[in-house]
């Protein structure tokens, strides 16, 4: 093949999601695990999987990358199906799946050389370019043995960027780190997916966490896909929105009879949560009137802030609250 | 395919347990060395004086041949062979090999039986173990099928026990050469041909040929091993049932032949050994040494498919 034809042919890759999940079902026995997911991954995209333990996000993503078969359906990555062209399917992807177990007995240098020696193409001068992107470089030749959890995610991810892969899975990536960690580690997707152009495909049932990370979500229960959509999407206020008044405790009741009594539709509940809370859900361009009318009634408001809800909240309403089944 | 084998070679020697069991080999191969020495020495003869002895051996196999009683044909034979063998270590200064240092090399290779033990410990780890380490789960995720990754392992597996035997044997040579002060390093094995000449060989052979004999039960065993771990995942279940079924062999195999020799003659461990044929004197009846190549052949291609079929096949959830 000529270079001409070869870089066509990558053009025309580039314009494809990285991953296409069609009508993918997995079935044991005749229990069926994973019921006809269908979802694309574009280019440079932090996709979240999300869902309650027991969902199917870990059988989902074993099946992406070749170690659960697939019953029906199709995966394909980077254009290549990873049922009938595994070796060129795998090759494109970086993936930890759940915890980021190496041989203890090696160091975390010898560790990676053995990965880079199974894909073609990894030079040594690789190895070192993603120790250092990970910070690794002090503790590199010692036994991974002595490592901590968040250094052995390190290099989990050092063995997972080593063949420059145009797809990142990372099953449960922030599991058993600490808050430091789960920040570093978010900061360091972020960056992957907007400066190399990565997909990265996180599973998590931390909903915050997802929250901070993807771009994208999948709702997953009970092996089928409930909902996918934009992150602004999840936590959208629909029409008006719910601001919480800070007031002084005692002028509660004062402070609602106020907002009736003024010509604004808006509906105010104290706030059981919040000690002076004052709840009231009112059109954004009438918030300053509220404030008016409680000032001028004489009620002291100390604060003023819009209510979102949470992605946690939307979760748990898409998938109810007795989830696992 | 190269490079799979170089990192299975680096899981099995960059551990500590490895460099355990070696170091166990040669400790032994030590041992056995001495204790079959000091055993020479103190059955009354404690400078090795071979010549005495074995003018003493020359005239009782005389008198027996001169005797009056008549002595059937095939121990007629044998002694004369003994008495050719003897009287041709005696003119050519000889010493039998018993005295030599290939002799204790030759007494040490029932330690490869240590080497098949040591490398069941490598082969039920080999797969299973990267299960139990969850490794597994990255060694998959490669541009390497599934099939290849196998293949190597067992390579690997092989490769050491290779590496075992070249060890033991180094070992051996290099220990009772320094017991034995060398000597007899050039001598000859002698064996007599049909016409009852006395015929020179190299002993070294004979030594190879008493390892490559004891090699057929170790691919066998190491195999079995091998399948085990791959298919039920468990390197206790592996080393468990496969030096289980090595140790007790001999009698399973007895029991088994004795009941029924049709059906028993089948059984794995009945053909392990192929010394008998070389004697003429087959455990059973339709036995004959194609027979157990083609059992052993028959053995060796389904374990290895099962392993296959298992490990290439197989989700791995765990």
């Amino acid at each position: 093949m000529n270079k001409f034809a070869r870089d066509k042919e990558r053009v025309e890759v580039n314009n494809e999601p990285v991953v296409q999940l069609r009508g993918v079902t997995k079935r044991i026995g005749f229990k069926t695990i994973i019921d006809r997911i269908s979802f694309d991954v574009p280019r440079g995209e932090v996709f979240g999987l999300l869902g309650p333990n027991g969902a199917g996000k870990t059988t989902t993503i074993r099946m992406m990358v070749g170690l659960m078969s697939i019953t029906e359906g199709e995966i394909i990555i980077e254009g290549r199906s990873i049922r009938t062209h595994f070796e060129q399917a795998i090759r494109r992807v970086g993936a930890i799946v759940e915890n980021p177990e190496m041989y203890k007995f090696l160091s975390g240098y010898r560790n990676l050389v053995h990965f880079a020696r199974m894909t073609p193409g990894v030079s040594e001068a690789r190895i070192r370019e993603v120790i250092s992107l990970v910070g690794l470089e002090n503790r590199i030749d010692e036994k991974v043995r002595t490592y901590s959890l968040g250094m052995r995610q390190r290099l989990g991810v050092a063995q997972a960027l080593l063949h420059k892969p145009s797809l990142l899975i990372l099953d449960e990536p922030t599991n058993g780190l600490d808050p430091a960690g789960i920040r570093e580690l978010r900061d360091h997707l972020r960056r992957l997916a907007r400066e190399e152009g990565i997909s990265v495909i996180v599973s998590s049932h931390l909903l915050s966490e997802m929250e901070l990370m993807c771009d994208r979500i999948a709702v997953m229960q009970t092996g089928k896909l409930i909902d996918v959509r934009h992150i602004g999407e999840f936590v959208k206020e629909e029409g008006a929105a719910k601001v919480l008044f800070e007031i002084e405790p005692g002028q509660l009741a004062e402070a609602e009879r106020t907002i009736r009594a003024a010509a604004i539709e808006a509906q105010a509940s104290p706030d059981p949560s919040v000690s002076g809370g004052l709840l009231v859900t009112v059109e954004r361009e009438r918030i300053a009137d509220v404030n008016a009318a409680l000032v001028s009634a004489g009620i002291r408001v100390s604060g003023i802030r819009p209510v979102t809800k949470s992605l946690e909240d939307k979760f748990l309403e898409i998938t109810g609250r007795d989830s696992i089944a | 395919m190269l490079n799979l084998v170089r990192n299975e070679n680096m899981k099995i020697y960059c551990r500590i347990r490895t460099w355990v069991l070696v170091a166990m080999l040669i400790l032994f191969c030590f041992l056995v060395s001495f204790i079959s020495r000091y055993d020479k020495m103190s059955s009354g003869n404690p400078h090795r004086e071979w010549r005495p002895e074995l003018q003493q051996q020359a005239q009782s196999l005389q008198q027996q041949l001169s005797g009056d009683e008549k002595l059937p044909a095939p121990i007629h034979k044998q002694l004369q062979e003994r008495l050719a063998i003897t009287k041709y270590q005696l003119e050519h200064d000889i010493p039998p090999t018993e005295a030599t240092m290939w002799g204790g090399v030759q007494r040490v290779s029932a330690l490869v039986m240590m080497v098949t033990l040591f490398t069941v410990i490598a082969a039920a780890d080999v797969v299973a173990a990267e299960f139990t380490w969850g490794t597994i789960k990255l060694l998959l995720i490669r541009p390497a099928t599934r099939a290849k990754i196998l293949l190597s392992k067992y390579i690997s597996t092989m490769l050491f026990a290779l590496f075992l035997l070249v060890v033991l044997f180094a070992s051996s040579v290099l220990i009772n050469g320094v017991i034995y002060s060398f000597s007899g390093w050039s001598a000859p094995s002698l064996t007599t041909d049909a016409g009852g000449a006395v015929k020179e060989g190299v002993l070294v052979f004979n030594v190879l040929a008493a390892y490559g004999l004891k090699v057929v039960e170790l691919i066998m065993v190491v195999t079995l091993a091998f399948m085990i771990s791959s298919v039920f995942r468990s390197s206790v279940l592996a080393v468990g049932l496969s030096l289980f079924l090595m140790l007790l062999s001999q009698p399973i195999t007895m029991l088994l032949i004795s009941l029924n020799p049709d059906v028993g003659k089948y059984f794995l461990f009945a053909n392990t050994d192929l010394t008998p044929y070389l004697a003429g004197r087959p455990l059973a009846e339709g036995m004959t040494l194609g027979f157990s190549i083609t059992v052993l052949a028959v053995y060796f291609i389904i374990f290895n498919a099962l392993s296959w079929l298992v490990f290439t096949r197989r989700d791995v959830a765990a």
